[in-house]
């Protein structure tokens, strides 16, 4: 492993955290039930809201009659689409690039709903209970319109329409392209081509959605609790939409149950509490329930890819022609744009592989469905499938091993940094290593041996390799979403020394479960030299924090870490100058040994942590002439482009003959997220996005019927998977650091969930070649398998 | 998701539940563990004036045998039934079939009684009241009355239960000695309601089959006695061709619906590959 | 409105309240033990899981007034003596909780689990786990900490 520090020479003496299998400072409260989510909050005079919540699925609404739910005692208040309209703006989640058609998206629904669940009243009572009865009491007439659900049909031009400002039910299409693919694929030596359908998901985080409004009128502050991932893009769109200057709003994300990217984006229920608790002088919160979570959180990935890949006669890619068509829902969320996900979907398409010539085409269509918003992956889950898929359909073509025609392809260890067909760099990145390591984890060769052993008795074993590679840690450069006009592409730390030596850290990130508590501890602790317990870090919070806007997009650990390395120098540069000063040495002589800093050669001359914190506090008398008092240091980082990170994933499963459920038999990840600050941790986040990713291959799916009616309404419909649905996984490390990003880091929350959809589909692939049956289709539920082998069958 | 107001009460007695029952003319609920009712309340998809608990009727939870019978109150824990040793001895099937309903926390509250009222043609414990042919005791303000498995259940979570009736004792037959008995399910996830399941028990003499009972869960709006395949077996016996042949006519037996899990043709099929599965465990556990 | 007496973590506690209201409501709004967390209110996520009379239940699908007159023990009460109990210091070290959410639920019925069965295997462990849902560890950690955990427990009877 190469070290990456730079500037003054780290502290050593003390033992290294970064690399360290640290176990977590946030556990402690949670194991005792001393979390702080946003439900745990109870102020004085506290209203609860629920929402009432469209029963149809495109309607307009004629009126609201509200007054019998205003009678019924404890109901505080009512509000409507026009009430919240005239205290707050509506929501346009704003693009640069005419590819994004911007429409607005109401807090409250007016004049008409677009999907099942879309809030169209809310309800602030003296509790849930009274402010659910309420709910039932409020009158509200609609006179349905015609449903559009298929977004192919929505494409028609005599499809309804969603939203009359776009005039088109497509509001992004955008095409990325290199080389000439169609006379690259009219010379291949074999196309293969697919047209695959990975179906619509939700990210069912354990804890459901819910916010905190306090209006304070003396000062007219606005604090705002929210299970927000990005407390800091919350607070200023905030100011925007409710006209309040952003030092006057206050909000916080403290513990998040589980995030995954749906409680990323600006919600309704936010801004109708804050106006709701503006408009009454006294807080409001809203909880919502499990129902209202699978209606009307975002939901994910729904496309359709239409794909064709080109090989020569060796396996050698030639070109890949590609159409997405996404179905976006009902509205274009905040701040990510309807695009986030289709675009993200052509723009890694071509994978880990040097692909010549590429075309890759993406539509974005609104249906009268929830909002598709980010979910762990966003865009990639499919875009894997789509490749490694393809991928192994020309391996089976040419009789090659899917891992031949991948080592073939992959850009090559010397040809790094490689610039993707669709424009995204990689830094450096361990594509052949990876999949090496998997074989030799997976001992490959006698994993095929015993699937030869099985078909001979009749047994459906098969083994499936996705190989991907995801930016992470993105910086100014790229906008997270495409033509999006807000700013994400740095970070920012404040280190400062209390006078008693003790180290608070505060940052702009909000963890929701990733451990950043812990790893950005770890980080600081190295940087400044005290043990990792004389750390705090604090985050979450827009009050006390520098700048920031939030954890997502796989950025906190590039980002937040490296403005803590950043922080950390420039304490540290001063703690040697103070340390020098008061040891009468010259700053560049002094070096840490065993917690106290010394003189370099006379270790007995030495000050502790503490003595020097307290002289920096203590005033000019301690210090050098001139020096500035205080110990403390904010540093923002932008890691620019950003950097990568890549793995592969193996999968082995067998399909039972009778019931056709697949079982997963074994599951090996190998990973490259650079430098690893803590593998405890970096194994929990393979192993959760892997449960995520299997869940998504084989038994989660958000059913909608053809009027718009959500099938999947509960958890016994959208099926989670339990811990017996989860096979064992191995997970095994390639450290390659970022030569990009500060500290050698690469992000890595999502990756586990990008390859498993592949890898499982392949492996069931692989399973039923005997049937000759291809996997388009994800989830491949027992139901989808049953039917595509009796097809099978039927053919002979 | 809050249950809307009810009014509530948990009597001490069956005779103060039926009276408070009564009181309502149709309009309340009986309250037994919860584990269906509650969520249904909860989403407000049932809304009755009144709840009638029955969790203070301590009289209501026994396990006793009698007259070849084990007879259960119908507010007996599915916990306890778990792990009681005269169910481990006397119902085995029972046991085993216990294991399949929801998690332990479930079974914690779960009642046998409620399992068996709430009529849920996917759950195990009506396939397996089906299955053993019991039966259970119905008590009303006319008196009491003994419904056979066979006339319980009326479609999707009804029953022939009259809505001033309370279930208070459910009776199944002690299983024969040496019976083989199984119960085969299929779910998407552990722990959740069946797709399909079977229930079987068979009684062997050498090579004949002197008794064989199949019952469904998840093959439609009740639990299924797949009569047809049971004398194939009877029949036959218990040889594979018998068993095959039975698994393929207990297919034709059945008219399952489609949901968002499985088609009406899978759920077919599925049905077919169970019964064989079990029959082949319980004759595999059957002595004689 | 109804009372409810009831004994959690070994305090006596007394509230009113509505019939209806859940006792997972109950427990985190009249109590203030907001450590029970709630997550479906229909009985499958397991995040509000309790003992109840030493037994693990759902308190999302139950009423407050059911409760009258039993013992409750809730995540909060686990810790003996300000120190971990052996389950929640192998969770810690298994890193078998990443959000926090599903980890209430999660160690009563691994608890009740530990009891019902002090020597679970694999399978077992994750047959018995499989009554929470979690959404963060893909349940590795989780089943590693419970394995680690059973004989401590069985040492420590």
């Amino acid at each position: 492993m190469t070290e990456h520090r730079a500037g003054a020479t780290a502290p050593t003496a003390l033992p290294r955290l970064v690399g360290a299998r640290v176990a977590r400072r946030e556990d402690g409260r949670f194991l005792t039930g001393q979390g702080s989510y946003v439900d745990d909050h109870r102020p004085a005079r506290l209203l609860y809201a629920a929402f009432l919540r469209s029963p149809h699925a495109h309607a307009r609404v004629v009126s609201i009659a509200a007054s019998a739910a205003l009678t019924l005692p404890g109901v505080a208040a009512v509000l409507t689409g026009e009430d919240v309209a005239r205290s707050a703006k509506p929501v346009r989640a704003a693009s640069k690039t005419p590819a994004v058609k911007v429409t607005s998206f109401p807090p409250l629904a007016l004049g008409k709903v677009r999907h099942v669940g879309e809030a169209v009243v809310m309800v602030a009572a003296e509790s849930r209970y009274v402010a659910e009865d309420a709910v039932e009491r409020i009158l509200v007439e609609y006179e349905p319109i015609p449903v559009v659900t298929d977004m192919e049909q929505a494409l028609r031009p005599e499809s309804p329409l969603l939203h009359d400002e776009a005039g088109t039910n497509l509001l992004v299409s955008r095409e990325f392209g290199r080389g000439d693919v169609d006379e690259a694929l009219a010379g291949a030596a074999l196309v293969v081509r697919e047209r695959f359908r990975f179906h619509r998901h939700t990210p069912v985080c354990m804890e459901n959605r819910g916010c905190l409004a306090e209006y304070a009128t003396g000062s007219g502050t606005l604090t705002l609790r929210s299970s927000a991932q990005c407390p800091g893009l919350v607070r200023d769109v905030l100011s925007d939409l409710l006209d309040m200057p952003e030092h006057r709003i206050r909000v916080i994300a403290a513990d998040v149950g589980g995030g995954f990217g749906a409680k990323a984006s600006l919600y309704p229920e936010e801004i109708a509490t804050c106006v709701m608790a503006r408009r009454l002088g006294r807080p409001v919160k809203w909880i919502g329930d499990r129902r209202e979570d699978l209606l009307a959180t975002t939901h994910a990935w729904d496309e359709i890819v239409e794909a064709e890949l080109g090989v020569d006669r060796d396996g050698a890619i030639v070109g890949l022609r590609a159409q997405v068509t996404a179905d976006v829902g009902a509205y274009s969320i905040y701040p990510w744009t309807a695009a986030i996900e289709p675009v993200q979907t052509i723009s890694f398409l071509p994978g880990p592989y040097r692909v010549p010539t590429y075309r890759g085409r993406t539509r974005g269509v609104a249906t009268c469905k929830a909002p598709l918003g980010p979910y762990r992956g966003v865009g990639r889950p499919p875009a894997v499938f789509v490749i490694e898929g393809l991928m192994d359909r020309a391996a089976r073509q040419l009789g090659m091993d899917p891992t031949e025609i991948r080592l073939r392809n992959f850009v090559r260890d010397e040809e790094f940094p490689y610039k993707s067909p669709s424009g995204i760099v990689w830094d450096r990145a361990s594509f052949t290593a990876s999949l090496l390591r998997a074989c030799e984890a997976l001992d490959y060769a006698a994993v095929r041996a015993e699937q030869s052993r099985a078909r001979a008795e009749g047994r459906w074993l098969g083994v499936g390799v996705a190989s991907y590679v995801e930016l992470t840690g993105i910086g100014s450069a790229i906008p997270v979403s495409p033509g999006m006009p807000i700013a994400t592409g740095t970070e920012a730390a404040t280190i400062r020394f209390d006078p008693a030596g003790k180290v608070t850290a505060v940052f702009g990130i909000a963890s929701h479960g990733q451990g950043l508590e812990t790893t950005l501890a770890q980080i600081v602790a190295d940087e400044v030299g005290v043990p990792i317990d004389d750390v705090r870090v604090i985050h979450g919070d827009t009050e006390v924090s520098p700048y920031g806007t939030g954890t997502y997009a796989s950025r906190s650990l590039v980002l937040a870490g490296g403005a803590a390395i950043l922080a950390g120098r420039a304490v540290r540069e001063k703690m040697l100058v103070i340390a020098g000063h008061l040891l009468e040495a010259d700053p560049a002589d002094v070096v840490m040994t065993d917690g106290r800093w010394a003189v370099r050669g006379m270790l007995d001359r030495s000050v502790a942590v503490r003595e020097i914190a307290r002289a920096a506090y203590t005033g000019a008398r301690r210090l050098p002439t001139g020096l500035e008092p205080g110990l403390e240091a904010t540093r923002f980082y932008d890691p620019y482009y950003g950097t990568a990170s890549n793995a592969t994933h193996v999968a082995v499963v067998e399909v039972d003959r009778e019931t056709c459920e697949v079982k997963p038999l074994r599951y090996v990840v190998v990973e490259d997220c650079g430098r690893m600050v803590n593998p405890l941790i970096v194994d929990g986040q393979v192993h959760g996005g892997v449960a995520q990713g299997l869940g998504a291959a084989l038994l989660e799916e958000v059913v909608y019927d053809d009027q718009g009616q959500l099938l999947s309404g509960t958890l016994m419909d959208y099926v989670v998977p339990s811990a017996c649905e989860v096979p064992w996984m191995e997970v095994h490390h390639l450290e390659t650091p970022s030569p990009v990003a500060l500290g050698g880091f690469r992000g890595m929350g999502e990756g586990g969930t990008i390859g498993a959809p592949a890898a499982i589909a392949n492996a069931v692939a692989d399973a039923l070649v005997p049937l000759g049956i291809e996997i388009a289709e994800l989830p491949v539920t027992p139901d989808r398998l049953f039917r595509l082998i009796e097809r099978a069958r039927a053919r002979g | 998701m809050k249950p809307p107001k009810f009014e509530y009460h948990a009597p001490k007695s069956l005779e103060e539940a039926l009276e408070a029952l009564g009181r309502y003319g149709g309009d309340a609920k009986v309250l037994a563990g919860g584990q269906s009712l509650m969520p249904l309340l909860n989403f407000r998809l049932a809304r009755p004036t009144a709840l009638v608990d029955l969790n203070r009727i301590g009289s209501l939870a026994y396990i006793r045998e009698h007259n070849g019978q084990i007879r259960f109150g119908a507010m007996t824990r599915q916990r306890t039934i778990e792990f009681s040793p005269v169910v481990a001895q006397r119902l085995p099937l029972l046991k085993e079939a216990t294991h399949w309903v929801g998690h332990l926390p479930i079974r914690t509250r779960g009642t046998i009684g409620g399992s068996i009222a709430h009529a849920d043609p996917s759950a195990e414990y009506p396939a397996v009241l089906a299955a053993l042919e019991g039966e259970v005791v119905a008590r009303g303000a006319r008196g009491e009355r003994v419904i056979r498995a066979g006339d319980l259940f009326q479609t999707y979570l009804t029953t022939s239960l009259a809505p001033d009736e309370i279930l208070t004792e459910v009776r199944l037959p002690v299983m024969p000695a040496g019976a083989g008995y199984a119960l085969e399910e299929f779910a998407r996830r552990h722990g959740d309601f069946a797709i399909i399941g079977i229930a079987a028990v068979v009684v062997r003499e050498g090579p004949r089959c002197t008794m064989a009972r199949l019952a469904t869960a998840g093959a439609g709006p009740v639990p299924v006695r797949l009569r047809a395949a049971e004398q194939i077996l009877e029949r036959e016996g218990l040889g594979e061709a018998a068993i095959e042949a039975a698994a393929r006519r207990a297919t034709e037996l059945v008219t399952p619906d489609a949901d968002i899990h499985a088609s009406a043709d899978y759920r077919r099929h599925l049905t077919g590959v169970l019964t064989k599965r079990a029959l082949t465990r319980a004759i595999g556990v059957a002595r004689g | 409105m109804v009372t409810v007496r009831l004994n959690v973590n070994g305090v006596a506690h007394e509230g009113r309240c509505e019939p209806r209201k859940l006792l997972a409501d109950f427990i985190r709004e009249d109590l203030g033990l907001t450590g029970t967390h709630v997550g479906c209110e229909h009985g499958i996520c397991g995040a509000c899981t309790i003992m109840f009379n030493g037994e693990a239940a759902r308190s999302c699908i139950m009423l407050a007034v059911q409760a009258d007159g039993a013992e409750l023990m809730t995540v909060e009460g686990l810790m003996r003596d300000g120190k971990l109990h052996p389950l929640q210091e192998a969770f810690r070290e298994h890193h078998a909780l990443q959000c926090g959410f599903c980890t209430p639920g999660m160690l009563i019925t691994a608890l009740d689990l530990l009891r019902t069965n002090p020597s679970p295997n694999d399978r077992e462990i994750r047959e018995g786990i499989s009554a929470v849902l979690c959404r963060c560890t893909g349940y590795q950690g989780i089943v590693n900490a419970v394995r680690a955990a059973a004989p401590i427990l069985v040492a420590g009877r």
